[in-house]
């Protein structure tokens, strides 16, 4: 089993904790972050990025290495940004403004590749589905949309539908808190979370509503079961609502339809929700600065981590990353991982114009010391490669192909050739028979 | 089985030649068997009559034909799902009947009921676009596993498909009829009117059914295909003759009867014109007569007969307001927005007028974001969505409760424009007007309450939702918001989602926080606690009463806590709470401000000297009242809820003197000379029921008090540290009983218990 390191980031101004989830010993803190909710993402396993709430002017986002604790990298996008995702690969960033707009950085650049309005108010929550395709992202106006990485950069698809989005779900009266997906790609069920007390499962293939679910309270973090049978609901009365998917809808106890039961330990009000990577362990930050992890088999809490004053607004459960491993037990390991990681350049603040710039592979250190490193070197090698030949139409398989064309250009040809042989033969019989016949006409006149 | 039989042998009498029999056979269907044939298996019968139906569909004499249309007409009345499954053959039938008697071999009442079981036919074709929600509603109620497989045998329609030729081929022959109808109608005939009415209505069926019923289930894949617009360009060639007819005036000098109906074919005639209509093409040469038309109908100039009349049947068109306003060019937009206003404003609110308009002004605020559309320019038309606007609060109070449902639409509307938050200014503003919805508070009298009492729970928390989004929301607002929080007749969970909104709403920065404070303190201040004296039933309801005040005490304040540094929230409150409780509000309210306090008060305490002096005033009294009421009950009670009771009341004042013993020192020096009764500053009786003027039960209120403090470990380690105090009390006593002239022997024996139970204590 691998490693697990929970990452725990406040809205005060605390550092971000970060702890292993088996051992519970405490790893760096991340000095300096004061995040809004989902504002915190690890960014494929490389480095830590978070948005900040301080200066609200202004926006800022930080970045932290694994092996140190300052801030690296700092960048000031053009407004204040409430949540940050990016895709499993950490080829991109996406934010959410408080103006309703989003926006989507290349890492490697830090270049703004896109921002458009998504919603009316402040972005409050943003994911990635599963397969990377699709971009949710819920709001404070209520809305909940879905946007597909394709569709936002394919100017003639936006002409013809009217909209950017694919789906806009106006359901929720108040603001949207948490947005979950569950597995299946684009026919994956989402499961969004707002102030109005209800949670509501939505099919991203139908786009439809599937199930509407009223808790007794507020609902801020919702984590959804690997398994999708059940979801787990925390809610602002310190409660994690167990609410379920797919068995018969019974009200059997007084919490409401759909609601199996609850994991509660008296405490206050749950800010954040993950599952960690065995999809067993739950874990939830609350309101009163304490991370604890829930067995959710046995119902019982198995540890508790104390953060900061301030409600834990963020929760990640990540694989370890290398540079966290000590020294003494993986020692070359531990320093080439440190040597590796480098930080991209801060965000861009605008989207740049100049289009000069070429085309840039980036290929991310590899976050998983085990594998051998040159593996994507390969495959960008022979890519180039292919695509040199291809343009010098060099490759054998190139020059095979064209040799084809040839020989079946050189079979019509001669085809036709035949045809006019034979044309010009009939032509030339017809003549001569009608001139002979002609000359037999005038001898018998 | 035999009910099969029957209809087995009745059938063949379907086209009997005797008109007697066939009317009987009728008769008894329409009287017998359809009626006991609810239940049961609907599609063997079916089956079993259709075949002879149709057989006398065909059946040459005129009359049998037209007996067996009136049969099927009857079917198709009990069981719709009939017309679903054999539609391309009964269209069929019908076009045969319509062509052949060119409409005036026969009189015209038969073919009036042919051309309305027509009507009624073409009605069950999917077209309706609107009855979306209520069916997803059901399909979220439904469904029970999520992940199942969806059966999709309701929705399905390919049963049209097929028919859609026929319909298409329908189209010319109801034309030539209209044609053929028009000189009689126009000479008002009555007959002839009504046959036009059908035919018109069974075309705007099937021009519906082509422009929006065929697409509905292509909707459902990803990618919208784009609208059918092949079928529309043939529909409206084939109409262009309606089109020509139109607008039917009157020939000369009419009656008021006359224009009505001649209104009403006009309608229906634009409806069609406008569901067909292209606006991608380039403009039809009819739009102009069509547009002029809507104008006039909207400003009320065509029709001399009452509004109802007006609005009853205009009704239709006004879901393609929106559409028009967004196409046509300025000089007309501002013309039919000007009308469609003035419509909007003077309708009767609780008219189903009022709700098409207001979909309709809700699809045109919104216009910017649904639309891609260059040629609308903004400024004309945001004029007229400000008064729009400006009437929904004002719909909102003159709605009342009387309807629920146009209420609910209301509330949704206003709760999407408070979402978008592109008219905050005017959003903002309507909170003066919503405050009436809510509840008012003329001058210092009582509350009155608003509609929104009256509601039902759903309704009151989508409203109680609209609250979050004012961008600031206005102290008098939250004023009215606070009164009906003080009803007893609000629900319970609704007062805690008042609570949970409005603190969402501080949090996101919509609230000021005195305002937030104030609205706190003011729930706590003034809820009335019904008071606990009373019968044995009434202390049932009382107890619920005073259950839940507690956990609203104890929700707000969590809300407190919440509300940002507890230091400094704490130096806004204290002078008001502070306050408030000199003001002596009744126990439980007191016992709820004290709360308040301790949430946010530190140790040792941060309360300054003034409020100390104030407290400590009022605190005895409040604890003599907390004994006293107590000591009533103690009675009827067991032990352990009296003392968690009075724990629950005591444990504020206790935590108090934890933290500021000269609060302590304070109370207890007013104690002692509360015995002696000379002084009565904090003697007024909080509640009206407590009055004590006698020495005995001044005494035992306050031993009452000590030996509580007795129970507590922390403050009577505190209490030995004021030797003085407390022997100045068993002084007072002392003296009391010496002065005993006003006391009866049974009094002063009781008087001399305390004073031993006090003295073994001390």
């Amino acid at each position: 089993m691998e490693d697990e390191v929970v990452l725990a980031s406040s809205s005060t101004d605390a550092a971000i904790g970060c702890w292993d989830l088996r051992s519970g010993a405490e790893h760096l803190r991340y000095r300096s972050c004061a995040s809004p909710s989902h504002g915190l993402v690890s960014v494929a396993g490389r480095f830590l990025a978070s948005s900040q709430l301080r200066d609200s002017s202004s926006g800022s986002v930080l970045f932290w290495s694994w092996n140190k604790p300052q801030v690296e990298v700092k960048s000031f996008p053009a407004e204040a940004i409430n949540p940050l995702a990016c895709n499993s690969e950490g080829t991109y960033i996406v934010g959410g403004g408080v103006s309703g707009d989003i926006y989507l950085w290349e890492v490697a650049t830090g270049r703004l590749l896109k921002k458009w309005h998504g919603h009316y108010r402040a972005v409050t929550c943003l994911v990635f589905s599963m397969d990377q395709s699709l971009l949710i992202s819920g709001a404070e106006d209520g809305s909940v949309r879905v946007w597909s990485l394709l569709m936002i950069f394919d100017e003639e698809r936006q002409q013809r539908s009217g909209h950017l989005y694919e789906y806009s779900f106006t359901e929720h009266a108040l603001p949207v808190t948490d947005i979950v997906t569950g597995y299946g790609g684009s026919n994956a069920i989402i499961v969004s979370a707002s102030q109005d007390r209800t949670c509501k499962v939505w099919s991203l293939a139908r786009g439809t509503l599937l199930r509407n679910i009223v808790f007794p309270s507020v609902i801020d973090a919702v984590a959804l079961d690997p398994g999708e049978h059940v979801f787990y609901a925390g809610g602002r009365d310190g409660k994690i609502y167990i609410a379920e998917l797919n068995s018969l809808g019974k009200s059997n106890n007084n919490y409401g339809l759909h609601i199996i039961g609850t994991l509660s330990d008296q405490s206050k009000a749950i800010c954040s929700l993950a599952f960690a990577l065995d999809g067993l362990q739950l874990v939830a930050g609350s309101e009163d600065g304490f991370v604890r992890v829930w067995d959710t088999k046995t119902h019982n809490i198995i540890r508790v981590f104390k953060h900061a004053k301030g409600p834990v607004n963020n929760i990640l459960v990540i694989r370890q990353p290398p540079a966290l491993y000590p020294r003494t037990s993986a020692n070359n390991q531990g320093l080439m991982a440190r040597k590796q990681v480098s930080l991209p350049p801060p965000l861009e603040k605008f989207t740049s114009i100049d289009e000069h710039s070429d085309l840039s592979i980036y290929i991310p250190p590899q976050p998983d010391y085990q594998r051998p490193c040159d593996a994507t070197y390969a495959t960008v090698d022979t890519m180039n490669k292919q695509i040199n030949e291809l343009q010098q139409r060099g490759s054998c398989g190139a020059s095979e192909m064209e040799i084809e064309r040839l020989k079946a250009d050189n079979k019509r040809a001669m085809q036709m050739i035949q045809q006019w042989k034979k044309m010009y033969e009939n032509l030339h019989q017809f003549c001569v028979g009608d001139l002979l016949s002609g000359e037999g006409d005038t001898s018998t006149v | 089985m035999h009910k099969l039989r029957v209809i087995e042998k009745l059938r063949e009498r379907m086209s009997d030649e005797d008109k007697v029999v066939r009317e009987t056979l009728y008769q008894l269907l329409k009287t017998v068997i359809f009626p006991a044939w609810k239940e049961g298996n609907q599609g063997t019968f079916i089956s079993l009559m259709m075949a002879y139906v149709f057989n006398a569909m065909t059946h040459l004499m005129i009359d049998v034909r037209l007996m067996a249309f009136k049969t099927f007409d009857l079917v198709i009345q009990h069981y719709p799902v009939s017309f679903s499954m054999f539609a391309e053959k009964i269209i069929q039938h019908y076009k045969e009947i319509l062509q052949k008697n060119q409409f005036n071999l026969h009189d015209k009442g038969k073919l009036k009921s042919v051309l309305a079981g027509l009507a009624y036919c073409l009605s069950l074709l999917p077209c309706n676009t609107t009855d979306n929600n209520s069916s997803t509603d059901n399909a979220v109620a439904d469904r029970r596993i999520l992940h199942a497989f969806e059966s999709e045998t309701h929705k399905d329609h390919s049963g049209f498909s097929s028919a859609e030729k026929e319909l298409k081929s329908l189209l010319p022959i109801l034309i030539s009829g209209i044609q053929d109808f028009m000189p009689s109608c126009l000479a008002m005939e009555t007959q002839s009117y009504d046959c036009v009415l059908s035919i018109l209505k069974s075309i705007d069926l099937v021009v519906k059914f082509f422009v929006n019923g065929k697409g509905r289930s292509a909707k459902q894949l990803k990618v919208s295909l784009p609208s059918n617009g092949s079928d529309q360009v043939v529909l409206q060639k084939l109409l262009k003759k309606l089109f020509v007819l139109f607008p039917l005036n009157p020939t000369h000098q009419s009656s008021e009867k006359v224009e009505n109906r001649l209104f009403k074919l006009n309608v229906i005639v634009s409806e069609i014109f406008f569901c067909l209509y292209d606006w991608s093409a380039p403009p039809s040469v009819f739009l102009d007569k069509f547009l002029v038309f809507i104008i006039d109908a909207l400003s009320e100039k065509v029709v001399r007969s009452g509004r109802a009349f007006f609005q009853k049947h205009f009704l239709s068109l006004i879901p393609f307001i929106p559409k028009l306003v967004m196409q046509v060019d300025n000089a007309w937009k501002s013309h039919i927005l000007q009308a469609f206003t003035e419509v909007f404003k003077k309708c009767d609110p609780e008219s189903s007028m009022k709700l098409v308009c207001l979909s309709a002004v809700e699809e045109m605020l919104f216009i910017k974001t649904s639309w891609v559309s260059p040629n609308t320019s903004d400024s004309e038309i945001v004029d007229f969505q400000i008064s729009w606007i400006r009437e929904i609060p004002l719909l909102l109070t003159l709605l009342g409760d009387k309807n629920p449902l146009a209420t609910k639409d209301v509330l949704r509307l206003q709760l999407h424009l408070a979402q978008c938050g592109t008219h905050t200014q005017e959003v903002d503003n309507m909170q003066y007007t919503l405050r009436e919805f809510y509840s008012t508070c003329p001058c210092d009298g009582d509350i009155s309450y608003g509609p929104f009492m009256k509601l039902e729970r759903e309704i009151q928390e989508l409203s109680v939702c609209c609250l979050y989004y004012f961008s600031f929301m206005d102290p008098s607002l939250l004023q009215s918001v606070a009164g009906c929080c003080l009803s007893h007749d609000l629900d319970p969970s609704l007062l805690f989602r008042f609570l949970e909104v409005l603190n969402c709403a501080y949090r996101a920065g919509h609230i000021q926080i005195a305002d937030y404070i104030s609205f706190l303190i003011t729930l706590l201040s003034r809820y009335q606690v019904s008071s606990e004296s009373g019968s044995l039933d009434v202390e049932i309801c009382v107890k619920s009463n005073s259950e839940l005040f507690r956990s609203v005490t104890s929700a707000v304040c969590s809300c407190l806590h919440q509300i940002g540094d507890d230091h400094l929230v704490f130096k806004m409150l204290e002078g008001a709470v502070v306050d408030q409780i000199s003001n002596k509000p009744p126990l439980e309210n007191t016992c709820a401000l004290l709360r308040m306090i301790i949430t946010l008060d530190t140790n040792p305490t941060k309360l300054c000297e003034q409020s100390i002096l104030k407290l400590g005033s009022v605190l005895t009294g409040y604890m003599i009242d907390v004994v006293s009421s107590l000591g009533k009950e103690d009675c009827g009670l067991s032990n352990g809820i009296h003392t968690s009771r009075s724990r629950y009341y005591i444990l504020p004042c206790f935590l108090l003197f934890y933290r500021s013993e000269k609060i302590l020192n304070h109370v207890l020096n007013v104690m002692s000379s509360f015995i002696l009764g000379n002084d009565s500053p904090t003697f007024d009786g909080q509640n009206g029921h407590v009055v004590m003027i006698d020495h005995l039960n001044r005494i035992t209120a306050v031993v009452g008090i000590l030996l509580l403090m007795n129970e507590d470990a922390k403050v009577w380690q505190m209490l030995q540290c004021y030797k003085k105090e407390t022997d100045s009390i068993l002084q007072n006593i002392l003296t009391v009983m010496s002065d005993g002239d006003n006391l009866r022997i049974e009094e002063k024996h009781r008087v001399q218990c305390s004073y031993d139970r006090l003295k073994r204590l001390l």
